[in-house]
């Protein structure tokens, strides 16, 4: 038999059935469409991944700690604890009998020859060609990599050519190519390598140019300034939250990269993509560019890049070329000199403009230069000194 | 109304509104994730998997209070549009905000959200049954599954016929409701649980509300899409049109396909083509003609421009938003755009294929030798075919290699020259005469100007580049066929290299149910299980092999999954009446069953010409009308008196769902249709032999 409820526990449940009702719908509406990225997608490390025994391609690592058995990888913040058999979160570092190895040495997976512009450098050496390398590996887990097939992969999956750091300074000399890229994937995972091969380009007269996420420590990237001439550095937004839901790392290292670079002499230029709904606030863009006037002067060149969907990145739209506008009057309105816009054809924001007289320098078409209105560095109209390498 | 009335019609108010979710749900899943054919055929996998255990929970219970029934059936009517709003809402929640998450967050985030309406919704129909026998009405397992087809027939009639073109998802949700809504409330009142009833009507207030307000609904989609100004669901999925600023981006089915602005993709499409022609004066594009791409296609001046959509509700928006500019000489023709190039009877001089990579079998036939050979039929002498996938231009994958090789292998079948040029994507430009590599070169030639090729070509398209993935092709690789889709296969490879994930884990999950499940079952119930795998297996190869023939036209799709709904009714009435307990009968069927599937084979190993369509329509109710018949003659032979309902519906909606993920995923892209086809007649066999065998009821095992 069902007992029938007294009036006030009937007005009672309703109530609290209206109110959960109630209650629910209002926390529906602070929901919001804010994205607060609360996720960190850092790499882990692989157990008892790596091979018994070094291969061919292999050089024992130049910046690691070790207590006879576990080792630890001191080239990049992530500073893997790798127990004998371990694979580094980069996928290019192994423990082989307590000594790190890296299993990047001699075998680029991406060797191609690009104009210098592409990477993007615009005050080094414009018009000039580079030799670009790449094997394996990343220490950063990015959602809209697009060369994920190679960053995202170990040595050993890839099909790769053999060219040891004198075969690429070889190479380069004899394509004519006077300066070598470590570009596609990330070179600091491959630092051996690229360290080796950049004091051989030092003596053989090339230069050396780094594209990089920035995610290395002190020490290796100073013993590297020594052989560095240029370098692109991501700076992929300006939140540490952000760094680890969309990239896999943090923010702070990349900063300190910035720093060490502009203390060590080292030209650099600066590429942010603008990721819809992430790095497209205003208001963190000027934080950027507050810091890097604080840090770095107005002189570095900012690159805004225009996002397209990539890899796994794939439910968000391409950046509005209104937006890239936008953060490039802001950053030029802060103080930064030289800000370009990318992935963005026929654009005036690819053109070199003076800081002083605002005329074009550099118009250019594509990798093309079309005028060029720089005598020894200077403005050919009003004399100011252009920052950047003019050879 | 009397209870016996009451309750079956809840029964068909279920059938009604629950096949309605599962098409909104489906539609739901294939915006929120990448829809390919493995997140297809995992969602229904999923459904059908659930509801399956959802009756088989059922099984225990041998009475049934009206009251609980009253109080499941009023939460089943209620629950599709929080299903709905989850769905939507908790995805950012827990994947990062526009990523697409791989094959297991995927299968996990559909379990969560769908389980509780397929667990209720397969547990409700037994209880149907038992609650009406509770109260001594007389009503058979085969009278319920008749009820319940009913409910589904009407239900997917009403929304893949009339609520598709007419109202948005909560609409739709309100309006197929209603009737299980109403019952459920009387219900309540004959069970006299007043308070839930007026717990009922507060709750059914708020449900009405909500699936009525289109800004509550246009709301749950501005987290995923920002600023939304068009909103459509067209019957081939949703369009969206978000903006920001002055530039708009077109989503469709949760995928952006289309960004204003977007000019190196526009001018490598067409431009990588039309300059290799001395003169263009015929075009057909089929899709990707929006924004840039006919501007583009017009430097050339020709004559016509055709441009084929499948979807007219696409075209109709980009033209009334100016992102598909008026011209004279363009012509839009909603169609299949592979059937178009099979029946057309003009002739041009370029055609432009602007789709995404093949994940789905509808895709892949833009990139198989058939498709090939109809397009060379459909060009001028001389003239040429362009068609893309994606690429990387820094490192050929092995993957990769693979496919370019395999549509470069298929396009060698009926083009003397095939050139591959690896821009943003990789470019196969097909034709019988000369093709050049130097475009900013032809374009010089023509005297036309471009923004991206014309400064970014020869550092992006370097001769050493075009040298290596020349060097890449394997002549060794497969081809790609409309009944082998190869190609389908290593796409969806791919996507499983990009997560560095499996379905090995998944199989053996898999394997290992369908084992433990099968211990446990009745011989009969086995039969059950074979005839729900063929049936889904058979409806899968069916709607693949007829998009393939006919193309992907909605309404003929449609026509083919209503057969199948529609055989399964006669079939339960005949079973019901004249197949009752009869063993021979059922053996008969099962006979049947076999022949049909190996009449099946016949045709794909030796025909596979162009039938009428009313063969396939035919084929299907026939199928269908097999497997609706067994349902009551196996629950006849189970007996009344052991309450077969549950399990016999947990057999056939298990055997459904692996059916389902075995056909589509696997079988298809991997061995092809003729293998596919002899997977389910083995099956059959089995199920045969048992039936053969078997004297009285018993465990399988």
């Amino acid at each position: 038999m069902i007992r029938m409820m007294t009036r006030k526990e009937f007005i009672k449940s309703i109530g609290l059935g209206a109110s959960a009702l109630f209650c629910s719908g209002m926390g529906y509406g602070f929901l919001g469409n804010e994205n607060k990225i609360t996720k960190n997608i850092r790499g882990r490390i692989f157990k008892n991944d790596g091979p018994e025994s070094p291969w061919k391609w292999s050089m024992e690592g130049f910046h690691y700690a070790t207590d006879g058995r576990t080792v630890q990888c001191q080239v990049c913040p992530n500073r893997c604890i790798l127990e004998p058999g371990d694979r580094s979160i980069c996928r290019s570092k192994v423990n082989i009998g307590g000594k790190l190895y890296s299993l990047a040495y001699g075998n680029p997976c991406s060797v191609h020859v690009d104009p210098i512009e592409k990477k993007p450098l615009n005050h080094f050496y414009p018009g000039s060609l580079i030799f670009s390398i790449a094997t394996t590996g990343c220490n950063f887990r990015c959602l809209n990599c697009q060369n994920w097939e190679i960053s995202q992969k170990k040595p050993e999956e890839v099909r790769h050519i053999e060219l040891f750091p004198a075969d690429v300074v070889r190479e380069a000399k004899r394509r004519d190519v006077p300066a070598i890229a470590y570009t596609y994937s990330e070179p600091i995972t491959f630092y051996e390598y690229m360290y080796d091969t950049s004091r051989s380009a030092r003596e053989a007269g090339l230069r050396n140019v780094i594209v990089s996420n920035g995610y290395i420590n002190r020490d290796p990237l100073i013993r590297l300034c020594k052989y560095l001439d240029g370098a692109n550095v991501n700076l992929k937004s300006f939140e540490d939250g952000i760094y680890r839901g969309l990239n896999g790392g943090t923010i702070q290292p990349v900063l300190n990269t910035f720093k060490t670079l502009h203390q060590e002499g080292v030209w650099f230029e600066i590429t942010t993509l603008v990721v819809p709904t992430y790095v497209d606030k205003p208001e963190m863009i000027k934080r950027m560019c507050g810091w890097i006037l604080k840090e770095l002067g107005p002189d570095y060149p900012l690159h805004f890049l225009r996002f397209f969907p990539r890899y796994k990145l794939t439910r968000l739209p391409a950046t509005p070329v209104e937006t890239l506008e936008l953060l490039r009057d802001l950053a030029l309105k802060e103080g930064i000199r030289y800000v370009y816009l990318g992935n963005v054809p026929g654009h005036e924001g690819i053109h070199t403009y003076c800081h002083n007289c605002h005329k074009i320098l550099i118009e250019r078409k594509g990798y093309n230069i079309s005028k060029f209105n720089l005598e020894n560095g200077h403005c050919k109209f009003c004399g100011t000194a252009i920052p950047g390498r003019w050879g | 109304m009397n209870l016996r009335r009451l309750i079956i019609w809840s029964i068909i108010g279920t059938g009604i509104s629950s096949i309605t979710t599962q098409l909104l749900t489906i539609r739901e899943f294939l915006t929120q994730f990448h829809g390919n054919e493995i997140t297809i055929s995992l969602v229904l996998f999923s459904w059908l998997l659930l509801t399956g255990l959802g009756s088989l929970a059922a099984k225990p219970f041998e009475r049934f209070p009206l009251g609980v029934y009253a109080l499941l059936t009023c939460i089943i009517a209620l629950w599709p549009l929080a299903q709905l709003v989850v769905i939507r809402e908790f995805r950012d929640a827990l994947f990062i905000h526009g990523a697409s998450p791989g094959f297991y967050p995927i299968f996990f985030y559909i379990i969560i959200t769908v389980s509780p309406y397929c667990l209720l919704t397969g547990f409700i129909l037994p209880c149907a049954q038992k609650t009406l026998n509770t109260r001594h009405f007389t009503f058979g397992s085969g009278d319920l599954y008749l009820t319940d087809s009913i409910g589904d027939i009407t239900g997917g009639v009403l929304f893949s016929y009339v609520l598709v073109y007419w109202v948005k998802p909560f609409p739709a949700i309100a309006l197929t409701s209603t009737v299980l809504i109403l019952v459920s409330l009387l219900l309540l009142l004959k069970s006299r649980n007043y308070i839930l009833f007026l717990i009922a009507i507060l709750f059914g207030s708020f449900f009405y509300y909500y699936s009525t307000n289109n800004r509550f609904e246009k709301h749950t989609l501005a987290g995923q899409y920002g600023n939304v100004v068009r909103y459509l669901e067209s019957p081939y999925g949703r369009i969206v049109v978000s903006k920001k600023g002055n530039e708009h981006t077109f989503w469709e089915s949760g995928t952006p396909f289309y960004s204003d602005l977007n000019i190196i993709s526009s001018e490598e499409r067409i431009h990588y083509a039309l300059c290799q022609m001395d003169r263009v004066q015929n075009v057909l594009l089929v899709s990707g003609g929006l924004g840039d791409s006919l501007t583009e296609a017009l430097k050339y001046n020709p004559a016509y421009i055709d441009y084929v959509e499948l979807d007219p509700y696409l075209t109709d928006t980009a033209l009334q938003l100016n992102v598909l500019k008026k011209a004279p000489c363009l012509e839009i023709v909603n169609t299949d755009g592979r059937r178009y190039i099979e029946t057309t009877e003009k002739r041009y001089d370029a055609i432009i294929v602007g789709l995404p990579d093949p994940d789905t079998f509808q895709i892949n036939r833009f990139f198989t030798s058939e498709f090939f050979s109809h397009a060379k039929n459909a060009l001028k002498t001389g003239g040429i075919l362009s068609i893309s996938i994606e690429y990387a231009p820094n490192y050929i994958s092995k993957i990769r290699k693979m496919k370019i090789s395999t549509i470069y292998n298929t396009a060698r079948l009926h083009f003397k020259n095939v050139m591959v040029l690896p821009g943003e994507e990789a470019y196969f430009l097909c034709r019988d005469g000369p093709l050049w590599s130097d475009i900013p070169a032809r374009l010089k030639l023509k005297s036309i100007s471009t923004s991206y090729i014309e400064g970014f070509f020869y550092g992006n398209v370097t001769k050493e580049r075009i040298r290596q993935l020349k060097g890449n092709l394997d002549r060794n690789e497969f081809i790609n066929t409309d009944f082998e889709p190869r190609l389908m296969n290593l796409v969806l490879k791919e996507w499983f290299t990009k997560y560095g994930t499996s379905t090995k884990y998944f199989l053996f999950g898999l394997a290992a149910f369908t084992l433990i499940y099968l211990i446990f079952i009745k011989r009969e119930e086995y039969i059950l299980f074979s005839t729900g795998l063929a049936t889904m297996g058979v409806e899968m190869l069916i709607i693949f092999t007829f998009q393939v023939i006919y193309g992907y036209i909605y309404l003929k799709i449609g026509a083919i999954v209503t057969c199948f709904l529609l055989g399964l009714l006669p079939g339960a009435i005949i079973g019901n009446i004249r197949g009752y307990k009869d063993k021979a009968n059922l053996a008969l069927s099962e006979m049947l069953i076999l022949f049909m599937l190996f009449l099946f084979f016949m045709w794909t190993a030796h025909y596979r010409n162009e039938l009428h369509p009313m063969y396939f329509l035919v084929y299907c109710f026939l199928f269908s009308f097999l497997c609706g018949f067994q349902f009551p003659v196996v629950a006849g032979l189970i007996g009344e008196k052991r309450s077969p309902a549950a399990g016999c519906f947990s057999a056939d909606l298990c055997g459904a769902s692996v059916g389902t993920f075995i056909v589509g995923t696997i079988l298809i892209p991997l061995w092809g249709i003729q293998f596919a086809i002899i997977f389910l007649i083995m099956v059959k066999v089995s199920s045969s032999i048992i039936i053969l065998f078997f004297t009285k009821t018993r465990s399988l095992v």
